[in-house]
């Protein structure tokens, strides 16, 4: 029961961070109808302005973490601008292979401009501290990653439900057209589309990098993916969806390398990928689909 | 000769004799003469053409965006390096390998073949997967999927070093047996000339029309899945005989061998030139080999007056991979469709040397078919808590002209999807019966999937127009023929080129169907559903969009066009003028119930119908 809620809570740390990058990626899909396959790039080039700030800057944290953000929300809105402005509306094959080539380039930037080695940097000092409750372990960053997660959480329900940003945002991406129609500015719902995401992803980002302190080309390569997998597993577009799948990703993980056997422990991931395929097999739609009535 | 060459699979042939000796002359004549490393750098080339030719089959074809083919190729590569090592070797840097390998040590040919036997046999189980997700063009969830065999193929060579030797791989000097040339030329041609011919047979041409609209497809008698897994097995097959010859010319294999860039690479080879054409992904494979040997040139260069040697490992691959992701960015915000799109030499040698095509004689009309009925019972349709059909249905026999009219959201198009499988009925059947030489035959069409209602000879169209759109006019039609000849009784049935001209399509028959104005698209949807060579035709709202011109003018080719192939017609329409000229009976549906039924003249002279749906003032202007 015990080693049960450990993991519970572990999962939740992880899947926390699974869920803000899994809620950007099922934000742009709504209004783009785009599988955002740059976005773990945000994280990417946060990791490197985290390298900057605390190791060349020597700033502390708290200050490096609002840079950060901004880090992502800046490459975010920038990304969109230089390339997916220009294949919006595309077949479904071009704007997927978009995403992939902005994932490439900006991974061959950095191995061009930093190389392709590790670069550590320093984590706050709090991070590693375990609070023990009885036998279980809680360690400090998971509690501040499940609150600060739940907080955001907050504010874009708050965002979604009650702002003009937010009902043109739904509106979007339920319809496109038909908010154009209504007076939805296209251009400037997907511009915000993409400052909502790059915020959310930021806030990832500073958790994130707080856990692992480093920063490499590949550093958003498995945010990413796993990102991309809640929002899948969360029916792609259901903004609910993508916050449940990653917290369910993050805690079947947790539960997974708990009770692998012996000898598959070391291909953790490669069974993980294994029971994502399965996953997709049988339930392509993902796991919170409502079924309606296609327009043919 | 020049029969042979303007002949069909005889100028495929020929084309791709071209390609081959393009590339392979070109490649050796840049080999000649200069370093050892150009002669490296040539068989490589070679190699990836072969791979990128294995990527388009399934690619090209299917439009599903495959991230797993260099997973395949991991598979096979190990394969092949574990089965081709000798026995010292293995013992050496995989000494616990499993499976008995360790006393194996085949002939690199023999090594080949059972390695393509291998990453077949996955490829069927992953294929098995990719159908169960419903893969179609862009589908997220089978790049997903692909993805995750990727990784999983990299993670299992990286972490299982028992049998795959880790990070280092295996390393080895199989000796002789691979290492002329002779095996990457017949490989290659070999790839190249099927490639070609299964781009133009019936299954290629059915995955193409697939991965234009699937739905469309779907309804034209196609079971996209079936397309998909044998241009899947061919790849597969083509990709794992490329990866043993790479492994065999590297000498070496590892889980970085067949990951990432590899897979970056040669997806830009494939979209570049076109990834619907064989000679683009030559094109694309030649034009990115001299870029990346230009950039590396520069990078060199740079170095020489540089400051410090350090930077020469840094520059290097990034700046191949900023090209080669810059490329793919540039192609897809200004060219997604690639350099030549889905040209191939043969379309030229056929132009150059073909005779030019006779005007088909005019169609007749058919003899008056055996009778059929079509009729729908009670059937009742819920999306979520909104019923959208309760209790309607219709009756029709394949001598009349039926007409569905009612306001918008009467559930006119839901009962056309019920019929023709596309939306699953709460309750309710739908039979087609037929004359046989034992008598009448009901068939329940009910329950079945789209594709059998269509080989059982329901064809329809769609309200948004649903064409396969890179491809011609003529390739369109043709595609509804492919299947009518393979599924549907009767021989003596219209040819495509007749039902063009019929529809006055026949100039435009080799215009891609993306190119046409409104109108002609919309006959040549008409025309499609007819060569299906149906029981019936269900047209969905033929006239939307229409002026009243067209729309008169849609009566006649209608009616001419369903007596030409001796079908049946039901048709939803709002246009009253229309409706009323095309059709001998009339049902109206009003908030998904049928409300009334009659000829033209009882459904106006109907009150329920007046009140419900025209209104009194309809009335009086039409009536």
């Amino acid at each position: 029961m015990i080693d049960l809620l450990q993991s519970l809570i572990d999962g939740l740390g992880r899947g926390s961070i699974y869920a803000l990058l899994a809620l950007g990626i099922a934000v742009i899909f709504g209004v783009m109808h785009m599988v955002n396959f740059a976005h773990g790039e945000l994280i990417t080039v946060s990791a490197y302005v985290a390298f900057g700030v605390v190791v060349t800057a020597g700033w502390a944290w708290w200050a490096a973490a609002p840079l950060i953000f901004l880090a992502a929300v800046g490459t975010s809105v920038a990304i969109e601008f230089v390339a997916f402005r220009w294949v919006r509306g595309s077949s479904d094959f071009t704007m997927l292979l978009t995403s992939f080539a902005v994932h490439f380039l900006v991974q061959a930037i950095f191995v061009m401009t930093m190389g392709a080695s590790v670069r550590s940097f320093p984590r706050p000092d709090w991070a590693d501290r375990v609070w023990s409750v009885g036998d279980l372990n809680i360690q400090i960053i998971d509690v501040v990653v499940i609150g600060a997660t739940a907080a955001t959480m907050a504010v874009t329900v708050y965002l979604l439900q009650r702002t003009m940003f937010g009902i043109s945002l739904r509106a979007a991406a339920e319809d496109f057209d038909a908010a154009r129609l209504m007076g939805v500015r296209s251009n400037k719902v997907i511009r915000q589309a993409f400052i909502l995401a790059g915020a959310l992803a930021g806030i990832a980002a500073i958790f994130f990098l707080m856990r692992t302190g480093q920063a490499r080309p590949t550093t958003g390569l498995s945010p990413l993916l796993k990102g991309i997998l809640a929002a899948i597993i969360g029916g792609l577009g259901n903004m609910q969806g993508a916050v449940y799948g990653g917290l369910l990703l993050g805690v079947s993980e947790v539960l997974l390398r708990s009770w692998l056997p012996e000898d598959l422990v070391g291909i953790t991931d490669g069974v993980v990928f294994a029971l994502i395929a399965l996953f997709f097999i049988f339930r392509p739609q993902g796991l919170l689909y409502v079924r309606s009535a296609e327009r043919v | 000769m020049r029969g042979l060459l303007s002949n069909r699979v005889g100028s495929q042939l020929a084309g791709s004799a071209v390609l081959f000796a393009v590339l392979v002359l070109g490649g050796l004549a840049y080999a000649s003469g200069g370093a050892p490393t150009r002669d490296i750098l040539v068989t490589q080339m070679l190699i990836n053409a072969i791979m990128v030719i294995g990527l388009q089959i399934y690619i090209g074809n299917t439009g599903v965006l495959s991230f797993g083919h260099m997973g395949f190729a991991a598979i096979s590569g190990y394969a092949f390096a574990l089965l081709a090592t000798s026995v010292e070797r293995k013992a050496r840097i995989v000494p616990d390998v499993p499976l008995g390998l360790d006393g194996v040590s085949l002939n690199p040919v023999v090594a080949a073949a059972a390695a393509i036997v291998i990453t077949v046999v996955v490829g069927l189980v992953v294929g098995l997967g990719l159908a169960r997700s419903g893969a179609k063009s862009g589908a997220v969830a089978a790049t997903v999927i692909t993805l995750a065999l990727l990784f999983m193929v990299h993670e299992v060579g990286g972490a299982y070093a028992d049998l795959t030797g880790g990070r280092n791989g295996i390393s080895f000097s199989v000796g002789r047996g691979l290492d002329s040339r002779l095996w990457v030329f017949l490989a290659l041609i070999g790839a190249i000339v099927l490639a070609r011919l299964f781009k133009s047979s019936r299954i290629g041409r059915m995955a193409q029309a697939a991965r234009e609209d699937d739905l469309a497809a779907r309804a034209m008698g196609i079971n996209p899945a079936r397309g998909q897994m044998v241009a899947l097995l061919l790849s597969v097959a083509i990709i794992s005989v490329a990866a043993s010859l790479r492994v065999f010319q590297l000498g070496s294999v590892a889980p970085s061998t067949f990951f990432f860039d590899y897979t970056l690479l040669t997806l830009v080879m494939l979209i570049v030139g076109g990834r619907n054409s064989i000679a683009g992904s030559v094109l694309g494979v030649a034009l990115m080999t001299v870029v990346n040997e230009t950039t590396r040139h520069l990078a060199d260069v740079e170095i020489d007056g540089g400051p410090a040697d350090i930077l020469d490992i840094v520059l290097r691959p990034g700046l191949t991979d900023i090209v080669l992701g810059g490329s793919m960015l540039g192609f897809m915000i200004f060219r997604a469709r690639g350099l030549i799109e889905d040209w191939e030499v043969d379309h030229w040698l056929r132009k150059r040397l073909g005779r030019p095509e006779a005007m088909p004689a005019p169609l007749q009309d058919a003899p008056a078919p055996e009778p059929a009925q079509l009729s729908a019972v009670d059937i009742t349709v819920d999306f979520g808590g909104f019923r959208a059909l309760e209790r309607a249905g219709l009756e029709a026999s394949n001598l009349e002209v039926v007409g569905l009219i009612g306001p918008n959201g009467a559930g006119k198009t839901t009962l056309l999807n019920v019929v023709t499988g596309l939306v699953e009925g709460t309750e309710g059947s739908a039979t087609l019966t037929e004359q046989s030489a034992a008598g009448p035959e009901a068939r329940t069409i009910t329950g079945s999937e789209p594709f059998e209602v269509a080989r059982a000879g329901l064809a329809r169209t769609f309200q948004n127009l649903r064409l396969f759109p890179a491809l011609t006019v003529r390739e369109n039609v043709n595609i509804a023929a492919l299947v009518a000849s393979r599924h549907r009784p009767g021989g003596d049935r219209p040819t495509v080129e007749q039902l063009l001209v019929h529809a006055g399509l026949w100039e435009l028959r080799d215009r891609r169907a993306r190119e046409l104005d409104y109108g002609n698209a919309r006959r040549l949807e008409l025309v499609r559903a007819a060569a299906l060579s149906p029981v019936y035709i269900l047209l969905d709202e033929p006239t939307s969009g229409m002026s009243n011109v067209e729309s008169v003018a849609m009566i006649d080719e209608v009616r001419a066009l369903a007596s030409a192939v001796g079908a049946g017609v039901v048709v939803i329409d709002h246009d009253l003028a229309f409706i009323t000229g095309v059709c001998d009976r009339i049902y109206c549906l009003d908030q998904g119930r049928v409300i009334a039924a009659g000829t033209p003249e009882e459904i106006h002279a109907d009150p329920q119908v007046q009140a419900a749906y025209l209104g009194a003032t309809a009335i009086t202007e039409t009536g």
